[in-house]
């Protein structure tokens, strides 16, 4: 019996359906196709998941990528059909990163030292139990303390927080991780007596800004709990801050009753 | 005591923010702090800058002192034009708020010019 490439179609119906395809372009048989390599879609998309960008624009994008390497691909030039469509994927990917996903273009060499930074925070977090500081990152990564705080910078500049970013490794985005409506939220609402500027935040930036001003929790300790970096904490309390102080600047037009 | 001081000027302008991060971040670095709590530092002086911005109609500058410790960093905001905020608005309980968690100590001091002068202390953890 032919091996099987998936759970429901063996290798032998799947160029039987390839041909078929390039013979009659019928869409109903790039269906079948497209269903049989959506694992390979989520896999790949699943990859690029810890850039800042949600996982389900990163599994759109990998569906085009599938979808151009079905209609590209020649079944009788005897290589596998992964063997051509991961790379076609991969390229949509990385050209959807190019197009979209930097706020600011900065040099590669600075991306990629803002990439080993990244990394180097949170091995010395999870190592010592918190943050490191600029000339223990400098030693670690054998780079000056400028750079070092180059990095940090261009690093807030180039990427975009999303609180439906994936965490590292995992499905579930951090709107997920942080819970939905908590009724410590009206603690904090009620701690700053902020008359309801809260209750027009996101409810997981609230959770967010209530692990860190009334929790105290440091941004490492967030980042420990949420499974994502110390930097991106950082960004995504900026972000909440943001929000919160925009709704208050609205709502401080309205005459204020305690 | 204050191993040394640094001084800067920022002009009134939004995309000045970064340069005061960056100068916050190298202050901190010189006084031992971590990430996080320079971090905090920058978040502290986030909200003095967007209230002198918004206060003085971007047209007066924005003056931080870092006064570089071995056990901490100050930074003195210098003539801000506004208060931070009292008890009665709701803008000026977030700001204190949120600038009380993220400093181990403020001081708001009005000056002879008529502004505020507004100080912040980090200090270094164990």
């Amino acid at each position: 019996m032919a091996k099987r490439t998936h759970t429901t179609l063996s290798r032998d119906e799947i160029n039987s359906l390839f041909l078929n395809y390039r013979d009659n372009r019928d869409s109903e048989i790039k269906n079948v196709l497209v269903g049989a390599y959506m694992d390979l879609v989520h896999s790949l998309a699943r990859r690029f998941a810890n850039r800042g960008e949600p996982l389900d624009d990163l599994v759109q994008v990998a569906s085009m990528g599938l979808l151009k390497a079905i209609d590209r691909f020649d079944p009788e030039r005897n290589v596998q059909f992964t063997t051509y469509a991961v790379p076609t994927i991969i390229g949509e990917l990385r050209r959807y990163f190019r197009d979209r996903s930097s706020a600011i273009r900065v040099p590669r060499g600075l991306r990629e030292r803002s990439h080993m930074l990244n990394t180097a925070i949170q091995k010395f977090s999870q190592e010592n139990g918190r943050s490191p500081n600029v000339s223990e990152i400098a030693s670690v990564l054998g780079i000056r303390e400028e750079d070092v705080i180059e990095c940090l910078e261009s690093n807030e500049a180039t990427m975009i927080a999303s609180l439906d970013t994936t965490s590292e490794g995992g499905d579930l985005s951090l709107l997920d991780m942080m819970g939905g409506e908590d009724k410590t939220l009206k603690l904090l609402d009620e701690r700053l007596s902020l008359a309801g500027a809260m209750s027009n935040l996101d409810s997981r930036e609230q959770n967010l800004l209530y692990l860190r001003f009334i929790e105290g929790l440091s941004q490492t300790e967030i980042a420990d709990r949420l499974n994502i970096s110390q930097m991106h904490v950082s960004r995504l309390l900026r972000r909440s801050l943001q929000s919160l102080r925009q709704n208050l600047t609205t709502s401080s037009r309205e005459p204020y009753t305690s | 005591m204050i191993n040394d001081t640094v001084c800067i000027t920022v002009p009134p302008h939004q995309r000045m923010l970064k340069v005061v991060r960056l100068a916050t971040t190298a202050a901190a670095s010189q006084s031992g702090l971590n990430l996080d709590q320079a971090d905090d530092v920058n978040t502290a002086l986030d909200e003095l800058f967007r209230l002198s911005l918004s206060e003085s109609g971007s047209k007066r500058t924005f003056c931080l002192h870092y006064n570089i410790c071995a056990d901490r960093l100050e930074v003195l905001v210098e003539d801000i034009h506004a208060s931070i905020g009292d008890k009665t608005s709701k803008v000026g309980r977030y700001r204190r708020f949120i600038i009380d968690k993220v400093v181990d100590r403020f001081e708001e001091r009005s000056n002879t010019k008529g502004g505020f002068d507004i100080l912040l202390v980090k200090f270094m953890s164990d």
